[in-house]
């Protein structure tokens, strides 16, 4: 029976592990948790000395008005993804469990 | 790993679209080709495309203080290879450059290259090492996807000091603090990401192998051996 969710096991305790670490980090309360991808953008602003709003694009783009819509856009993506993984899985229980000839 | 617009200098935001490019020309080309032999890969892409769809999205908060996200890279990787891969990847990348302004249109050249194409090619290298060895598939799948994972942020890392060497020190100095940024953060996502997409692999097996059998993802005795190994059912052997 264990052998049988080995798998499952070990994925189950990679996630506690993770889970525990962001605990015991987070319960210090010096890190604020930012985007590695704003730490590499400051990280380019240090470096060239230039203020990090001084980056201009170089092809305008949408930019969503505000971190609710970004985060609704987020969650959008993730459901979309959700949503075709579901489909595909459904269809292929179903299709294992419809007798041949059906 | 995304770099934001503006935030590269054109003369490298055009070299790398010049590197990323042909991968997706060859992609496209392997796309059609896969489709015009049989159109069964279809829900298997559309599950690899989910992934990279999900885990991307996921700003997930590491011991390092910060937060990333995972790519989700590998599972495609392992199925279909780097250049559909760099495809995939490249739809995930413009739908985040233009809805969430993650990244940005001159910028993901840079970002397929290191997302969609270098950490993938680093994954299959694991791949192709390990497919025809001893070592279990949910081993392989793990290594893959934490490989893509951790190597697309590698890049990154080189892709910024390339463009932005320090002063003092000049590129390695550079590409030192991307690192610790990037890939630092990025080493105990990559493991979880590796597990999760090892099990995903394991219900493909379960539900659907004649597909991984048709695209000779692994082999067919791998593949019966494993699910004989994972229901303790039927001996390995028997054709599916």
């Amino acid at each position: 029976m264990m052998g049988k969710y080995k798998l499952e096991l070990v994925t189950i305790l990679a996630v506690l592990i993770f889970v525990a670490a962001f605990l015991i980090v987070s319960s210090g309360g010096a890190h604020s948790f930012t985007g590695s991808d704003d730490q590499g953008s400051a990280k380019i602003a240090e470096l060239t000395g230039r203020p990090a709003g001084s980056f201009a694009p170089i092809i305008p783009q949408y930019v969503p008005p505000g971190s609710e819509i970004e985060s609704s856009l987020f969650a959008l993506q993730a459901s979309l993804g959700g949503i075709l993984l579901g489909l595909v899985f459904g269809y292929w229980l179903g299709q294992r469990r419809t007798p041949p000839g059906n | 790993m995304h770099i934001m617009e503006g935030f590269l200098p054109w003369q490298w935001c055009l070299v790398w679209w010049g590197v990323a490019l042909p991968f997706l020309a060859m992609g496209i080309l392997e796309l059609r080709a896969m489709m015009r032999k049989d159109r069964v890969y279809l829900p298997l892409l559309g599950v690899c495309g989910a992934f990279i769809f999900i885990l991307s999205a996921l700003k997930l908060p590491s011991v390092t203080g910060s937060c990333s996200h995972p790519t989700g890279t590998g599972l495609s990787t392992l199925c279909f290879g780097v250049f559909i891969t760099s495809i995939i990847g490249a739809i995930v990348l413009l739908f985040q450059a233009l809805l969430l302004a993650h990244g940005g249109l001159s910028t993901l050249g840079a970002n397929m290259v290191s997302m969609a194409i270098g950490g993938p090619i680093a994954g299959y290298a694991i791949y192709r090492l390990l497919r025809d060895t001893k070592v279990s598939l949910y081993v392989t799948v793990f290594l893959v996807t934490a490989t893509a994972d951790l190597v697309t942020y590698i890049i990154t890392s080189f892709e910024l000091a390339l463009a932005y060497p320090a002063q003092a020190g000049g590129i390695p100095a550079s590409f030192e603090a991307f690192f610790a940024i990037f890939a630092i953060t990025q080493i105990p996502l990559a493991i979880v990401e590796g597990c999760v997409l090892a099990l995903v692999f394991k219900y493909i097996i379960a539900l659907k192998p004649e597909i991984l059998i048709t695209l000779k993802v692994f082999s067919e005795e791998q593949i019966l051996r494993t699910r004989h190994l994972d229901e303790g059912t039927p001996a390995p052997g028997n054709r599916l």
